[in-house]
C-alpha cells in the first residue's frame, strides 16, 4: 500500500484528535480514585486503537501498522497539541513488555503473550528491589526449578501500577554461585499466581502507583521464561534500551506544548510582589527564553536520535544523553515555574494522573520529576553509562565476584 | 551527506596535519597572526569560496558547508581568518542587488589574494545602530563615512571592508578600500583572532561601492548579523567538541591514587555532562542552520529565535565544557605549554562576539513571549 504524504498524514491525524480526544478531561480527571482514572485509561486506550494510533510502531500482524518513524513524531506532536491524555497505564506494556517479548520470545510466547497485550491486559515491571536499585544484577529475588516450572521468593518494589497489572516481567536469580550479571533470568509471570502480595506506595506526590510486590513460593511455569535461562541481563538492557528510545519523542512534544507554552500562556496573568506582570520582568523572560531554546533543543535531539535510528537500526548512548537532558530540563522547568506561580503555587493540588509529567499543578510536577531523574537508570548511571561507553573512560573498579 | 562527510574528513585531516598545537602557536606570533602558506592552501581547495556561486568562481555550496569548515576551525583553534573573508563578506555581498560590485569583489576574495572584514558594531561591538559611531551623509550623490567602529574581527591586514553605518536616512552597507580608513590592532586575549578598531575620516564612498541603503540595508545587516551569530556557535562548538575528547583522553590516562582519573565519577560525571552540552549544542545548531537555509520562508521570530538559541546556548555550553576541561586536567590545565587556555579563551571571544547569550535570550523573548506591552498592569 502506498502511504500517504506526510502532511496529509498530520492533518489526519490533527482531525482525529480535534473529533476523540476527550473534552475537559483535565477537569474531570483531577482528583479522581483509583477506579476512575483505571475506567479513563481503558477508555482512552479504546480510543486509540479504534483510531490505529494505540501501538503504531507494532508490526501489522499484532495490530499495528509499522508506521515508520517520521509518522510516529508527527502522531506524537499532533498528540501533545491537543492536550491528549497520557496513555500511563498501558505504557510498560506497549513500550516494553511488547518489544522484549518481540525480540526474545519464541513463536509460543508471542501467539499467547502479544494479543493479551494487544486486547489491553496491563503489565508491570519487576526489576528493583529494596537493596538492588542503581547496583541492579545485584538482585537478590530467588527462582528455584521445581518440576516444569520455577519457586520464586523475594521482594520488587518501584512496580508501577502493579494493583493493576495482569502481568509482570520479572528478574530474578536462577543461578547464586554465577557471576551477578551472569546468574538473571528474565520470567513473565501472571499477577494472579498464588504467593504475590501488591502494596503500593504513596509517593512524595501524593500518588501511590508506585509498588511494592512480596513473592512467597509464587510458581512460575518454565515456558514463560523469556531467552535463556541465566541470560536475562541481556533481555532487560535491551527493554531498557526500548524505554529510552521512541517514547522519549513523545514526552519531548509534551514538554513543549503542555509544560512550556502552557507555562507561559499562565503567567501571563502572574505578578511579581510588586503587581508589575511577571512575564514583563526581564529577568523572568531571559530565563524563560533560555527553558524555550533548551525545549527545542530537546526536539531536535529526538528528531536526529529517530533520523540515527532510521539510518543506523539501533540506539546508542545518545538515548542515555537525551534521557539525561529531558529529565533535568523537566525537573527546571517545573520548579522554576513553581517559583513563577508564588505562594498561590504552594496551595494542596489534586492528582491526575493522566496528565503525565506535565498536570499544570507546578508544584506537584516538581516533585513528581524526580521519577525521571531516579527512575529507569539514575542520572547519575546515566552519567556512568555516557562516561563509559560514549567517552571510553575507565568502568569503576568492581567488587570481587562481578563481571 | 556523503559529500559533507568528505569535507569534514578532507578539512580535518588538514588541519591535523597544518595546524598542530605548535603550528598554531607559531603562527600568532607572525606579523600576521595566521600562517599565510595555510591561506593558500584553503584557498586552493575552495573553501574560501564556498558560499560564492560557481559563476563567479566559488564553489556553489552553502552554510552547510561552512558550519563544517567552521566547526573544524574550531577544533584546532585555527587562527586563519575565513569567517570575516569567506562568510560575513560575501553573505553581505551576496545579499545585495549591486551584482556588479559582487562580480567584482568575490573572485578576489576566493582566491585569497584579497580578504575582508565586516562592520556591522558599534565601538564596543554594539549590534543595534542606535548605538553605533559611524555615520554617513548623502554629498552630491556620493556617501561620506565618518566616524568609528570597534573589535572589528579579522580588520587588522583586510583589504577590503564591508560597512554598515548609521545615518539619518537610515542604514547604509557599502564597500571601502581599507586603505581609506585608518585601522589599528587591538590585541585581544584570544591570541588566535586578531581584532581592529577602524575609523573613517570624512571618506567618500562613489554609489557605485553601496550594497545597500535604507530598509534593504536594514535587511542586510540583520542577515549578517545573524549568520555572524551562527558562525561564533559553529566555532564553539567545535572547541568544545575537541576539547571534550581530549579531557577524555587526559582522564583515561593519568593516574591517582592508583587508577585513571576517568574512573572516578567526579571527573567521569564532568566529562559525561560535556557530552550532553556538545549533543545540544549541535542539535540548536541544526535548527538554526535550518532558518538560516530558507530565509523568508519561515516567520521570521521563529528563525530569529533559532539563531539566537543556537548561539546563546552553544557558547555557554562550550565555556562550561572549557572551565571544566581546565579543572579536569588540574595544575597542568593551568599552564601556558597546554593548550586548555587556548580552547577557554578562543570560546570566550566566540561567547562575546556578535551579541551575548544574555541579549540573544532577549530576542529569543521578544520572538516568543507576549510583549511586554500587551501585558496588564495590575
Amino acid at each position: 500500500m502506498e502511504r500517504e504524504s506526510l502532511e496529509r498524514f498530520r492533518t489526519r491525524v490533527r482531525g482525529w484528535c480535534e473529533e476523540n480526544v476527550p473534552k475537559g478531561w483535565r477537569e474531570t480527571q483531577a482528583g479522581a480514585d483509583d477506579q476512575a482514572v483505571v475506567a479513563f485509561q481503558r477508555q482512552w486506550r479504546a480510543t486509540l486503537q479504534s483510531g490505529g494510533f494505540l501501538a503504531p510502531h507494532w508490526p501489522e500482524n499484532l495490530g499495528g501498522c509499522d508506521m515508520p518513524l517520521v509518522e510516529q513524531a508527527i502522531l506524537a506532536e499532533e498528540l501533545a497539541r491537543a492536550d491528549a491524555p497520557r496513555l500511563s497505564l498501558y505504557q510498560v506494556a506497549i513500550y516494553n513488555a511488547a518489544p522484549a517479548i518481540l525480540h526474545f520470545g519464541t513463536d509460543e510466547q508471542k501467539n499467547r503473550f502479544l494479543p493479551g497485550i494487544q486486547h489491553g491486559e496491563v503489565w508491570c515491571q519487576g526489576f528493583s528491589e529494596p537493596g538492588a536499585g542503581s547496583d541492579l544484577a545485584s538482585l537478590s529475588t530467588r527462582a528455584d526449578r521445581r518440576g516444569d516450572a520455577y519457586v520464586l521468593n523475594g521482594q520488587k518494589i518501584w512496580t508501577s501500577w502493579a494493583m493493576h497489572a495482569d502481568w509482570c516481567f520479572i528478574l530474578v536469580r536462577t543461578d547464586r554461585n554465577a557471576p551477578k550479571r551472569r546468574g538473571i533470568s528474565y520470567l513473565l509471570m501472571d499477577m494472579r499466581s498464588p504467593g504475590i502480595t501488591v502494596r503500593p506506595i504513596k509517593q512524595a506526590t501524593g500518588a501511590a502507583e508506585f509498588c511494592e510486590l512480596f513473592l512467597n513460593d509464587v510458581e512460575v511455569p518454565m515456558a514463560n521464561r523469556l531467552g535463556p535461562e541465566n541470560e536475562g541481563w541481556q533481555v532487560a538492557q535491551t527493554t531498557l534500551a526500548s524505554e529510552r528510545g521512541v517514547s522519549i519523542l513523545e514526552l519531548a512534544e509534551r514538554l513543549h506544548r503542555n509544560g512550556l507554552e502552557h507555562l507561559i500562556e499562565s503567567a501571563t496573568g502572574w505578578t511579581m510582589e510588586d503587581g508589575s506582570p511577571v512575564l514583563a520582568d526581564p529577568a523572568v523572560r531571559e530565563r524563560l527564553a533560555g527553558f524555550h531554546g533548551e525545549v527545542q533543543i530537546l526536539r531536535a535531539m529526538c528528531q536526529r536520535l529517530i533520523e540515527s535510528m532510521v539510518s543506523r537500526g539501533g540506539v546508542g548512548t545518545e538515548a542515555s544523553i537525551i534521557k539525561l537532558y529531558y529529565s533535568e530540563l523537566l525537573q527546571r522547568l517545573m520548579d522554576y515555574a513553581t517559583q513563577l506561580r508564588g505562594l498561590p503555587g504552594q496551595l494542596e493540588y489534586q492528582l491526575l494522573l493522566s496528565g503525565g509529567w506535565e498536570t499544570g499543578n507546578w508544584l506537584g510536577d516538581f516533585l513528581n520529576s524526580f521519577s525521571w531523574t531516579i527512575a529507569g537508570g539514575s542520572n547519575e548511571i546515566q552519567r556512568n553509562i555516557i562516561g563509559e561507553q560514549h567517552l571510553g573512560l575507565p568502568r569503576e573498579p568492581r567488587a570481587p565476584g562481578e563481571s | 551527506m556523503d559529500e559533507l562527510d568528505d569535507l569534514r574528513d578532507m578539512v580535518r585531516n588538514l588541519f591535523d596535519d597544518r595546524a598542530s598545537s605548535e603550528r598554531v602557536r607559531a603562527a600568532v606570533d607572525t606579523p600576521g597572526g595566521y600562517d599565510t602558506g595555510l591561506w593558500h592552501t584553503v584557498a586552493e581547495l575552495d573553501l574560501l569560496g564556498l558560499l560564492v556561486p560557481e559563476a563567479l568562481g566559488g564553489a556553489g555550496a552553502g552554510l552547510p558547508e561552512v558550519a563544517i569548515v567552521l566547526h573544524e576551525l574550531g577544533r584546532r583553534t585555527v587562527p586563519l581568518p575565513i569567517v570575516s573573508s569567506a562568510v560575513l563578506a560575501p553573505t553581505a555581498l551576496l545579499g545585495s542587488d549591486n551584482y556588479a560590485l559582487a562580480a567584482e569583489m568575490l573572485p578576489t576574495l576566493t582566491t585569497g589574494e584579497r580578504r575582508a572584514a565586516v562592520i556591522i558594531g558599534g565601538p564596543e561591538g554594539q549590534l543595534s545602530p542606535a548605538c553605533w559611531a559611524l555615520q554617513w551623509v548623502e554629498r552630491h550623490g556620493q556617501y561620506v563615512l565618518d566616524g568609528m567602529a570597534g573589535f572589528v574581527l579579522d580588520a587588522p591586514g583586510a583589504d577590503d571592508l564591508i560597512v554598515a553605518a548609521h545615518g539619518e536616512d537610515g542604514l547604509l552597507v557599502a564597500a571601502v578600500d581599507a586603505q581609506e580608513a585608518a585601522v589599528t590592532t587591538a590585541a585581544s586575549t584570544d591570541r588566535t583572532r586578531r581584532l581592529g578598531t577602524v575609523s573613517f575620516d570624512e571618506v567618500v564612498v562613489p554609489a557605485a561601492r553601496v550594497l545597500a541603503t535604507a530598509d534593504a540595508a536594514g535587511v542586510l545587516v540583520a542577515r549578517v548579523q545573524s549568520v555572524a551569530a551562527f558562525t561564533t556557535a559553529c566555532d564553539a562548538v567545535g572547541v568544545a567538541e575537541r576539547t571534550m575528547e581530549q579531557t577524555a583522553a587526559y582522564a583515561q590516562v593519568r593516574q591517582q591514587f592508583g587508577r585513571p582519573i576517568g574512573s572516578f565519577q567526579a571527573v567521569k560525571h564532568k566529562c559525561a555532562d560535556m557530552a550532553v552540552a556538545v549533543e545540544c549544542s549541535r542539535a540548536g545548531l541544526s535548527l538554526a542552520l535550518d532558518a538560516l537555509r530558507r530565509p523568508g520562508e519561515r516567520d521570521d521570530a521563529a528563525a530569529v529565535a533559532a539563531v539566537s538559541t543556537a548561539k546563546a546556548y552553544a557558547c555557554d555550553a562550550a565555556v562550561g565544557v572549557c572551565t571544566d576541561a581546565v579543572q579536569a586536567h588540574g595544575g597542568i590545565g593551568f599552564t601556558w605549554e597546554h593548550d586548555a587556555h587556548l580552547w577557554l579563551k578562543r570560546v570566550l571571544l566566540d561567547r562575546a562576539l556578535f551579541g551575548s547569550p544574555s541579549w540573544h535570550r532577549r530576542r529569543v523573548a521578544d520572538a516568543v513571549l507576549p510583549a511586554e506591552t500587551a501585558l496588564a498592569v495590575s
